[in-house]
Order: C-alpha cells, then sequence, then structure tokens
C-alpha cells in the first residue's frame, strides 16, 4: 500500500514536471515568436528612414521620410535597439558622406544614451554591446566612461572597450595599457594590432614604460607594437627584455631583435643562454639564419655537442646556412659518421629538415 | 536603361533601388538568386549589379549562368566585401565586367552605373 502511494507520487510530480516544461518552451516560443514578428513590423519603418539618409546622403531626407509608424515605435525601446543594429550594419556597408549622416541620425534620435544606459547594466553581455554601439558609432563623446571599462573585470567587456578606444584615437588611444590590470589575450592583440596596422604614431615614448610594465601581457603587446613598427628608437629597452622571468616575453623580444638587429644583438641574445629553457635556445638558434654571420659558427658547433637532438639540428641548420662551405662542413665534422650527427647531417643535406 | 540589382540585405538594396532611380534608371530588385534569375529571363535587364553571397544562389552562379545564356553582353557589377578578392578573381573568371568593396559610397556606385549607361548609349 505504502509502495503505490510513493509511485503515484512520484507519477504526479513528473507529470507537473512535464507540464511545467512544457508551459516554459511554449512561453519561449511565443516570445520569440512576437520578437522576430516585430522585427519584420520594424523593418520596413526602420529601413526607410535609413534608405533616406544614405541614398540622398542628407540627415534630412531620412527625417522628413519618418512615419507615424517609426515615431510611435522610438517609444519602445525593443525597436530603439533595433533601429540601433540596423544603423550600425549600414555604417559598416557603406562609405563617404552616408556615414557621417548616419551618425549624425543616431545623435538626433538620442540613441547614444540607449548604448551609453547600457555602459552601466549588470550583465556584461549588455555592457559590451553598448560599448561595441558607441565604438561604431564613433561617440567619442563617452571615451572616460569606455576608458575605465578597459579595465573591467569580464574579458570581452575590456576587449570591446580597448577595442573602441583604438578605433577612437588610434594610438592614443592605447593609454589604457597605463593602467589595465588583467591579461591581454594573444588574440585580442592581434585584434588591436589590425586595427593599428595604417595608425602612424608622431612618437614612440610611451613604450617605454609598456615595456616595463607590472601586466606581462602589456610588455607583450608593446614589444608587438615596437615590432609592427619598425621602432629601433626601443632597442635596449627591449633587448632588457630578454631578462625577463617570463617565456612569453622573452620570445617576443627574440623575434624583435630578429627582425632588427644590430651589433651587439647576438652578445644580447646569449647573456644568459646557458640558463634559458630548449625553446628560447632554438628560437637564438633559429634567428642567427637571418641575423648570424661566420663570427657565429663557432657558438653553433659548439651547439652541436649539445645533450638536446633538437638543439644539434637545429644548429647543424643554422650552421648550413652560414658557414662558407656550407652543408660540405658537414663532411668535416669530427662525429660526422657517428649517431645521431650522422642521421641530422643527412636530413639536413637532402633538405628534409632545415 | 533597366538595372536588376541582386542583394539579401534589405536595406542596401533600397539604398541602391532609391539611388539609381533618382538617376533615371528603370530599376528592378530581387532579395535572392533565385529571384534575380527569373528577373533576368523575364525582363532582359540592360545591367546587372549583383551580391555575392545571397540565398539560394550565389551571386557568382548568376554571372556564370548569365554568361552562358546568351547573356554574354550584359554587364554585370559584382558587390563584394573585404576579403574577398579571391571570390572577385573568380567572378572576373566567369565574365563579370566589374566589382565595387562594400563598404562603398552610393555616389560611387552612381558614377560606375552612369559609365556603363554611356557605353550602351
Amino acid at each position: 500500500m505504502r509502495d503505490f502511494y510513493l509511485f503515484t507520487v512520484i507519477i504526479y510530480s513528473l507529470l507537473i514536471l512535464l507540464f511545467l516544461l512544457f508551459v516554459l518552451i511554449l512561453y519561449f516560443a511565443i516570445h520569440r515568436e512576437e520578437s522576430d514578428l516585430d522585427k519584420i513590423a520594424w523593418q520596413h519603418s526602420v529601413a526607410v528612414v535609413i534608405v533616406g539618409v544614405v541614398a540622398s546622403e542628407e540627415v534630412e531626407d531620412g527625417l522628413e521620410a519618418m512615419t507615424y509608424e517609426f515615431e510611435k515605435g522610438l517609444d519602445k525601446a525593443g525597436y530603439r535597439n533595433y533601429m540601433i543594429d540596423e544603423l550600425i550594419k549600414a555604417k559598416a556597408a557603406f562609405s563617404g558622406s552616408s556615414t557621417s549622416h548616419l551618425k549624425s541620425l543616431y545623435g538626433r534620435l538620442n540613441l547614444d544614451i540607449d548604448s551609453f544606459r547600457k555602459l552601466h547594466s549588470l550583465k556584461w553581455h549588455i555592457k559590451a554591446k553598448g560599448i561595441r554601439e558607441l565604438g561604431a558609432m564613433e561617440q567619442t563623446r563617452y571615451r572616460k566612461e569606455i576608458f575605465w571599462l578597459a579595465n573591467d573585470k569580464h574579458e570581452l567587456v575590456r576587449n570591446e572597450a580597448q577595442g573602441a578606444m583604438v578605433s577612437f584615437f588610434g594610438w592614443s588611444g592605447l593609454s589604457f595599457l597605463d593602467v589595465i590590470e588583467h591579461q591581454m589575450s594573444q588574440w585580442h592583440q592581434v585584434q588591436l594590432l589590425d586595427k593599428l596596422k595604417y595608425v602612424k604614431p608622431d612618437t614612440f615614448e610611451e613604450l617605454i614604460p609598456w615595456l616595463e610594465s607590472s601586466n606581462v601581457s602589456v610588455i607583450v603587446f608593446a614589444i608587438k607594437l615596437a615590432t609592427l613598427y619598425n621602432c629601433h628608437d626601443v632597442y635596449q629597452n627591449v633587448a632588457k627584455c630578454l631578462q625577463s622571468s617570463n617565456n612569453q616575453v622573452k620570445l617576443c623580444a627574440l623575434e624583435y631583435l630578429r627582425l632588427m638587429p644590430q651589433a651587439d644583438t647576438f652578445d644580447q641574445m646569449i647573456s644568459n643562454y646557458y640558463a634559458e629553457s630548449t625553446v628560447y635556445k632554438l628560437a637564438v638558434i633559429s634567428s642567427l639564419k637571418d641575423i648570424g654571420s661566420e663570427n657565429e659558427i663557432t657558438f653553433l658547433v659548439n651547439e652541436l655537442n649539445d645533450p638536446n637532438n633538437d638543439i644539434k639540428a637545429a644548429a647543424a641548420g643554422s650552421i648550413s646556412v652560414l658557414h662558407p662551405l656550407g652543408n660540405g662542413f658537414f663532411k668535416t665534422y669530427l662525429f660526422a659518421t657517428a649517431h645521431p650527427w650522422k642521421e641530422i647531417f643527412f636530413q639536413i643535406t637532402n633538405k628534409h629538415i632545415a | 536603361m533597366t538595372v536588376l540589382v541582386a542583394e539579401d540585405d534589405m536595406i542596401m538594396l533600397k539604398t541602391i533601388e532609391v539611388r539609381l532611380k533618382k538617376d533615371g534608371y528603370h530599376v528592378i530588385t530581387a532579395q535572392d538568386g533565385k529571384e534575380a534569375l527569373k528577373q533576368i529571363e523575364l525582363q532582359s535587364p540592360d545591367l546587372i549589379i549583383t551580391d555575392i553571397m545571397m540565398p539560394f544562389l550565389s551571386g557568382l552562379e548568376i554571372v556564370g549562368a548569365v554568361k552562358n545564356k546568351g547573356g554574354k553582353d550584359t554587364p554585370i557589377i559584382v558587390l563584394s566585401t573585404m576579403g574577398q578578392e579571391n571570390v572577385v578573381l573568380e567572378a572576373f573568371k566567369l565574365g563579370a565586367d566589374d566589382f565595387i568593396t562594400k563598404p562603398f559610397s552610393p555616389k560611387e556606385l552612381s558614377m560606375r552605373v552612369q559609365r556603363y549607361a554611356q557605353k550602351l548609349d
């Protein structure tokens, strides 16, 4: 009897749960459908205004095209958000004076205030969207608020804010590097460098404090900037980064030195060579192919005796490039017929490894 | 002169339509590739402006179809986005006459169309 009672309770509970699940799914399906229908209904009135601005390249023409439906729609937050999304899409699709007119329309309809309000949201994705909107519509007057979000605890909010600052002010927008405490991801650094590729800074003075930052990712990014801009002025500062305890910083510095060598580059690279990791050693040996001369052959021949076979192979590869005899050097090497040198030399001579 | 504009983005499509109508052309529009081909067969436009990425049939397929089916002399301008250089080359191989990279200025498009209109005159 007791078992039967328990069984009935379980069945009823499951049925109630299933019913609640059904109601929930139904609610979200209806809500989504309503939202999709709203967008279809809004599409026309919004398009008329945007097309008016872009096609005639006059803001007034767009404002004249405003219908009653459009003006009424502007009372709804959803409609305004849809309008912002469409304006941003249009701004990305067109160039010339239409873009400044689209920006002007965004301001005339006070949509910047909607975007600005999003910066105070407790939800990170809304905050990030607000920054993206203000950035896309070049609303530089909100720079102070966006600047402080460049150090937000949420990575995507920080990334949006940092991206917006660079879009607004180019090189000087990088001033957030003075204050950020959080690490910048490699991918985000790539995106910022991409935004900066056509920017020509007047001075590289800012690089010096960034190269000494307590934030490792700022140092790495500063070295990448110095590399991107072929900045020889900070050569000594970058060379100092080889003393860093962080491997990534050292490898980035090596890459800079490889691309912008000076007379003392090799000495800088090997100042602490024997205490370094294998990755570092391999990077130094490999960079000698580009920056080395016959003077470094003794060092490389010495590296052929390293217990690590990867280092032996890398050293042999660089010797084949730098030695006046090229691959012919291998025949003169004392252990040329012994393992593993025999195999390494064979592979290099036959261009299987370089 | 009749211009067919095939573009799936409504704002882009309407903008081009309004701009070209202002310039005095007769404009036909299509929001997908299938519709575009249908309009081409029905109305034989003098100039075709087509986006590359579209539902059902891509802009490349439209270029191929027009140039292979007796529309060899109908000039086609392809609308591409940045980073689609390979696709643009493919469009040229298929017979496209010109391309415009987004973002573009409506004035620029207007000038290009005018050039083809003068040739047709």
